[in-house]
């Protein structure tokens, strides 16, 4: 039995094999990379995940049967445990400047065109967030290599969006932008070239076959290649904890209010990484990224892939997974409401076996779930919304990217067969008005079979409005007074009608 | 509009900050017997100590020690007044003051170990409010006041007169890299600092004075800073006594890099203030008469908040004439973080007083407040401030004009006129209901420290006999290219390559009794001094080159020297005029020349005869042999500074940057969402030593301006606790805030002819220029029925619920 498991982790870092234990699996990856590789170009700020000083660049090859090949990608070293890095490549901004035989005392090394570009433009001042903005823009060539783009530069907009996870306090953006905009594409090298050869993806590859178990007297890492073992582990241990990204609990261990001691990972498990589209669902398994969730609704649910665009940064969105949005049962999680309004079924797997359980039944209380101990879920799979329907989906935030929500808002109409204004059945979901994401369902009930014919002033809408409110329960916080959020309830709603109306 | 195109090398860590190579604090190397340190902070806003228990830290395995205020030899520090200890020891006066220090073997130990440090507290009831202290009597300092004319009888006679009230909240520096030291022992009992402060000689002076050395036995060495935008000013020297403290007692090297939550809650922010203004004014909009008491909130401790408010006073006038003033300031002592400098100081808060009184006065005459700002503008004849010091090389008036063309006000006025009267009427069937708003604001900031003997700097120039040399001044880098700009004044004056000068990390065994790098001031003051000591060896270097270029060469001192076959050159002691860098120069280069010598392209020759040339390195190395010192050590001093305090007149600035800008934001009558879709600036910055890095602080500035009248918003609980203490919940801007359009130009100015090379300086100034961001929302919403009437009186920061709030206040009740 023993030799049946791994008891280290394998990756490569920066092109050389790193084959790590407990000791150092524990460590979040920044501080491994500063303190035991002695990499100390990444910088750790928040050790949150919101400042991106900390951003590495990760390959992870696909399982064998997905046609699509692994390209590196931002994502925040700080909130991650170096175990969840099995099986990757990695590239820090240490090693993206090429080997030079004209150094020179002040030049070391050759720039890369992003460096150079950043230097050229003035996109340094006091240079702290400066490795985590190249890292950024390097993973934004890396796509546009990826796409065979190999001519030409990056635009204003792509600039932006890909350097959404970082901050910046001195340079106000522009000039990174700028040197963005200003570099050659043509003379830029791939990383899955530099960094990435066929024999290490094929090392990469014969390690994942493997599942690890290891610990010592500080750190438990158990991962396997099943998803009834895990389940059978996680019921055996009460204290082992599911990480998937962790980039919620990655935040919770580095603000010490708890600690990742014992973690299950069910990244070895293929078909977890799956996204399968039938004729009226999409169903999502726990591993995949909401960077590939929101390419693959692009066309399905253009709404919800739009709206994936504006929460959380690149950097989270490469890792963070549709199933960790949920699972935390925060009140303000940004999915939820989407989910709510689409019929969402989990696929839950347990000690007793598996079972699907309707989304709306999933949240029992604040930051309380009805996953049983030892269960965990598969996938969800939620409805792609009909031709003769309306979904919108609302986020606002004291900013507007980059910002946990205030309130969040999904609003699904499907419409009489005679189509607009009567309604035929309705969805509500708000986030931030109460102690879970909820319904309301009086008010869905209200509007059901209505006809709005009197614009946003109709009768029926205001009744509805006034329902609405005795149906939610906002609290004051430091993302905005309850009463902020009963006016954007409303506000949101009637926008809704003014919108779809009109047209 | 900014990088390419734009003179001026990079930052001169720019490569080394892309590569990831540029050493911060925090990547020093570990020393095998170093120690971690972490802070033990109170929880309480107020309260008594009653015991403070170490034993169980102390038994937590890995922790060496825990020290309390009695392990000071002198507890107690302060920039103006010394007033704040460095450990609390029988009172705490906020949530985040230091109490213990822990020492570990690791970070982690040491921040787990900080938490069974045990103290009893009694809890007070805290001041937590500008109108709490006010009640209470409870001040900072005394009420000063500048005065002019006569404001009570002006104001009774004016035919206008508005009374106000506006809340300015703070803002959290959030610069990247949080405080930070590191503290080195020496033999016989000596400490190496190395810290993240942009003062190095007042974090010698508390480490030096907190554990009882002289100040010949520490030496703090800053080489950059991540940041640090006045967040460092004072407030990075207690920590560097912490970890000096620790290598005193114990002998081993300790590291102290607090997180950024930690940072958040323990240091100071802007100053919020609360001002009350009153305005006479006649038909046109022309200001009579202006009274105004200026309250700030100093939090728990001194720290530089008098001299913040000096600043707001100065600045109550911005751009204006005003014939009869009154403006009267003190500082509330509460029981927040001490708060302290931050870009702009106290400036931003006297001109957001000031903006917001002239757009009250447009509005009450239903006029457009450019009309108002023009009208009341500093011009010929109307120059002189209410503290009595004129404003030389005025150039606003050409300012506004310039830019309310570039920026087509005029037209667009029209626009969004319109564009408002249609969302009103069609809101209830608009896609995107949006009100547009418009706003051309300018900034006149004053170029001086206020206090007097701050102005002062020195510098050190080596010269190396290849030719290439090292500059040391008392300048700090924080990211703002001063660095840059210094080693580019040495190499121009001397006709060397950038390559050739290398910037040392400021330390105060190299230039002592230094200001700090503040009040926008570091090239104007450490330029004008490196400049004044690169002089002094190029004028000794024109001497020795003008004998040897009359020499044969094989009479040279390199085939002679040894042999002193050969007279010596001699050279005397130059004199540099330690008030003037222009004195000796050509006001067109800036370039001095002595005995006709001119250096260039790493040459030198006589004017004569520009064809004989000699490398410099050859003329260094000629210099070396006869003797002549390649080294110069020179300071300067900001010459005509007569500012008294208190009388409050007199010159307190060498002079003014100015500048105006032109924003345009949008507001989302759904949402309250405020964007910035265009904005237009136009500074005057004399002649830029570096015009990329130059343009880098004004857009950098202003987007940090618009981060805190916008999305900064510091909330506390009730008990005084800073709640928002991290970047999840404390927004500055992203990359997606940045205005949609942004065009940024300077003027041309030739004529700043008293500061180093016709420069002017740029740190704050434009970060002012983004209260036009708040002064175009209020523009948007004038637009409501609830505003026809009355101004619209937002806070600043007006953010997105202020915004929705004002757009439905029945809803909000």
């Amino acid at each position: 039995m023993k030799t049946k498991f791994r008891d280290r982790i394998t990756f490569y870092l920066n092109g050389r094999l790193e084959e790590v234990g407990a000791e150092h699996a524990r460590m979040m990856l920044a501080d491994y990379l500063r303190e035991a590789k002695r990499l100390t170009g990444t910088k750790i700020v928040c050790a949150e995940g919101d400042c991106g000083a900390c951003s590495v660049l990760r390959l992870q090859p696909q399982f064998s049967k997905s046609k699509r090949q692994g390209r590196f990608l931002a994502i925040n070293s700080c909130i991650t445990t170096v175990a969840q890095m099995d099986g990757s490549s990695l590239v820090t901004v240490d090693a993206l400047a090429m080997p030079s035989d004209e150094a020179h005392a002040s030049n070391g090394a050759k720039l890369s065109p992003v460096q150079k570009s950043m230097m050229e433009s003035h996109g340094s001042q006091c240079g702290f967030c400066t490795p985590g903005f190249v890292v950024a823009l390097t993973g934004l060539v890396e796509k546009k290599l990826c796409q065979g783009i190999t001519k030409g530069t990056c635009t204003a907009k792509e600039a932006m969006n890909a350097t959404t996870g970082n901050l910046c306090r001195c340079t106000g953006y522009q000039p990174i932008i700028d040197s963005a905009t200003r570099l050659d594409l043509g003379e830029c090298e791939s990383l899955n070239k530099r960094f990435l050869s066929k024999n290490q993806q094929k090392t990469l590859a014969a390690s994942r076959t493997k599942p690890i178990c290891f610990k010592d007297d500080r750190f438990s890492f158990y991962a396997p290649t099943k998803l009834a073992d895990a389940a059978k582990y996680l019921s055996k241990n009460k204290t082992a904890r599911l990480i998937g990204a962790g980039t919620d609990l990655g935040v919770v261990h580095n603000k010490g209010k708890l600690k990742l001691t014992h973690l299950v990972s069910l990244h070895l498990i293929p078909e977890l990484y799956q996204i399968q589209k039938s004729a009226k669902t999409v169903k999502v398994g726990a591993r995949v990224s909401l960077s590939e969730l929101r390419v693959f609704v692009q066309k399905l649910v253009p709404e919800f892939s739009t709206f994936l665009d504006l929460f959380a940064s690149p950097q989270i969105k490469n890792s963070a997974t549709l199933i960790g949005n949920i699972g935390n049962a925060s009140p303000i999680a940004d999915t939820p409401p989407f989910l709510l309004t689409t019929n969402t079924v989990l696929h839950i797997i347990g000690p007793k076996g598996k079972r699907k359980l309707p989304f709306e039944k999933f949240y029992l209380g604040y930051r309380k779930t009805a996953l049983k101990p030892g269960e965990l879920i598969s996938s969800i799979e939620f409805e792609i919304p009909r031709k003769n329907s309306t979904l919108k989906l609302y986020k606002v935030s004291q900013r507007k990217d980059l910002d946990i929500s205030a309130i969040n808002a999904a609003i699904h109409v499907e419409w009489e067969k005679s189509g607009r204004p009567k309604i035929d059945t309705i969805k509500i979901a708000f986030g931030g008005v109460a102690a879970t994401p909820v319904r309301v369902p009086k008010t869905e009930t209200f509007l059901k079979g209505k006809t709005i014919t009197g614009g946003v002033h109709d009768e029926t809408l205001k009744r509805a409005v006034e329902l609405i409110q005795t149906e939610i329960t906002p609290l004051d916080d430091l993302r905005g007074s309850g009463r902020f959020r009963r006016v954007l309830a409303q506000n949101l709603f009637l926008k809704f009608f003014r919108e779809e109306l009109k047209s | 509009m900014s990088g390419k195109g734009l003179k001026g090398l990079p930052h001169d860590s720019a490569h080394t900050h892309v590569t990831g190579q540029s050493e911060y604090i925090d990547d020093r190397p570990r020393l095998s017997t170093e120690v971690d340190v972490e802070i033990l902070f109170s929880p309480h806003a107020k309260a008594k100590i009653k015991s403070i228990r170490t034993e169980k830290a102390l038994a937590y395995p890995g922790v060496i020690a825990v020290y309390t205020a009695k392990d000071f030899h002198l507890n107690l520090w302060g920039t103006i007044f010394k007033d704040q200890p460095l450990l609390a020891s029988t009172e705490v006066n906020f949530v985040g003051e230091s109490v213990a220090i822990v020492v570990a073997e690791s970070r982690e130990i040491a921040r787990k170990a900080r938490g069974l440090v045990e103290v009893d507290y009694e809890i007070l009831k805290p001041i937590l409010s500008i109108d709490e202290a006010k009640a209470q009597n409870s001040y900072i300092g005394v009420k000063r006041g500048i005065e002019r004319g006569h404001p009570t009888k002006a104001m009774r006679s004016a035919p206008h007169q508005i009374e106000g009230k506006i809340v300015i909240r703070g803002a959290d520096h959030f610069y990247l890299e949080s405080q930070a030291s590191i503290a080195y022992p020496l033999e016989g009992g000596q400490i190496e600092i190395h810290t993240s402060s942009q003062h190095p000689t007042e974090t010698q002076h508390v480490v030096a004075h907190g554990i009882g050395l002289h100040l010949k036995d520490v030496t703090c060495i800053v080489k950059r800073m991540g940041g640090g935008f006045g967040g460092k000013e004072s407030q990075g020297a207690p920590f560097a006594a912490y970890v000096g403290l620790v290598a005193h007692k114990l002998k081993r090297p300790a590291r102290i890099v607090i997180t950024k939550d930690d940072d958040m809650i323990m240091t100071g922010k802007r100053n919020p203030f609360e001002n009350i203004y009153r305005v006479g004014f006649n038909d046109d909009g022309r200001i009579i008469s202006l009274i105004v008491d200026l309250y700030s909130d100093g939090g728990a401790y001194a720290d530089l908040s008098t001299s913040i408010m000096e600043r707001a006073m100065l600045h109550s006038d911005n751009a204006y004439y005003i014939p009869n003033m009154k403006v009267e300031g003190i500082v509330c002592r509460t029981n927040y973080h001490p708060h302290t400098a931050f870009r702009g100081f106290g400036g931003p808060k006297g001109v957001a007083t000031i903006e917001r009184v002239i757009e009250e006065v447009a509005h009450a005459l239903d006029k457009d407040p450019l009309e108002i700002r023009k009208l009341n503008c500093y011009r010929p004849g109307f120059d002189v401030t209410h503290y009595d010091q004129k404003v030389d090389n005025n150039v606003l008036p050409e300012l506004f004009q310039k830019l309310e063309d570039k920026s087509n006000y005029q037209a667009r006025r029209l626009e969004i006129e319109e564009h408002n009267r249609e969302i009103l009427q069609n809101k209830d069937t608009a896609t995107k209901p949006l009100l547009r708003g418009l706003s051309l604001t300018p900034v006149k900031f004053g170029i001086s420290f206020t206090t007097r003997f701050l102005n002062q700097a020195n510098a050190l120039v080596i010269v190396h006999r290849d030719g290439s040399l090292q500059v040391s001044t008392g300048a700090t880098e924080m990211g703002q290219g001063a660095n840059a700009r210094i080693a580019t004044i040495v190499c121009e004056e001397l006709g060397l390559p950038r390559e050739s000068v290398r910037m040392m990390p400021t330390a105060t065994d190299k230039n002592a009794n230094t200001s700090p790098t503040a009040a926008s001031s570091g090239t104007d003051l450490n330029g004008s001094a490196a400049l004044l000591a690169t002089r002094k060896i190029k004028e000794r270097l024109s001497i020795v080159a003008a004998k040897i270029l009359q020499l044969p060469e094989d009479r040279w001192a390199k085939n002679t020297a040894g042999l002193g076959t050969e007279d010596e050159i001699p050279t005397s002691d130059v004199y540099a005029d330690p008030e003037d860098p222009n004195a000796d120069s050509k006001w067109e280069t800036g370039i001095a020349t002595y005995h006709g010598i001119r250096f260039e392209d790493e040459h030198v020759y006589h004017v004569d005869n520009p064809d004989k040339k000699i490398a410099f390195y050859e003329l260094v190395n000629e210099a070396y042999l006869n003797r002549v010192s390649l080294s110069d050590y020179a300071h300067y001093r900001i010459p005509g500074l007569s500012f008294n305090k208190l009388t409050g007149k007199g010159d307190a600035f060498l002079y003014f940057t100015q500048g105006v800008g032109c924003n345009e934001v949008t507001l989302d009558l759904d949402t309250g969402e405020v964007k910035v879709v265009r904005s237009d600036i136009l500074m005057d910055l004399g002649r830029p030593i570096n015009e990329g890095l130059d343009v880098g602080q004004v857009v950098g500035a202003y987007i940090q301006g618009m981060g805190w009248v916008t999305t900064e918003k510091l909330f506390y609980s009730k008990n005084g606790a800073l709640l928002a203490h991290a970047p999840s919940t404390y927004k500055i801007p992203s990359v997606q805030d940045t205005p949609r359009e942004f065009n940024v130009e300077l003027l041309v100015n030739d004529e700043n002819r008293m500061a180093l090379r016709g420069m002017k300086a740029v740190g704050e100034p434009p970060l002012l220029l983004a209260i036009g961001v708040w002064t175009a929302i209020h523009d948007a919403l004038k637009t409501l029925e609830p505003y026809q009437k009355r101004y619209p009186r937002m806070e600043l920061p007006a953010t997105q619920e202020e915004v929705l709030r004002a757009m439905y206040p029945e809803q909000f009740k």
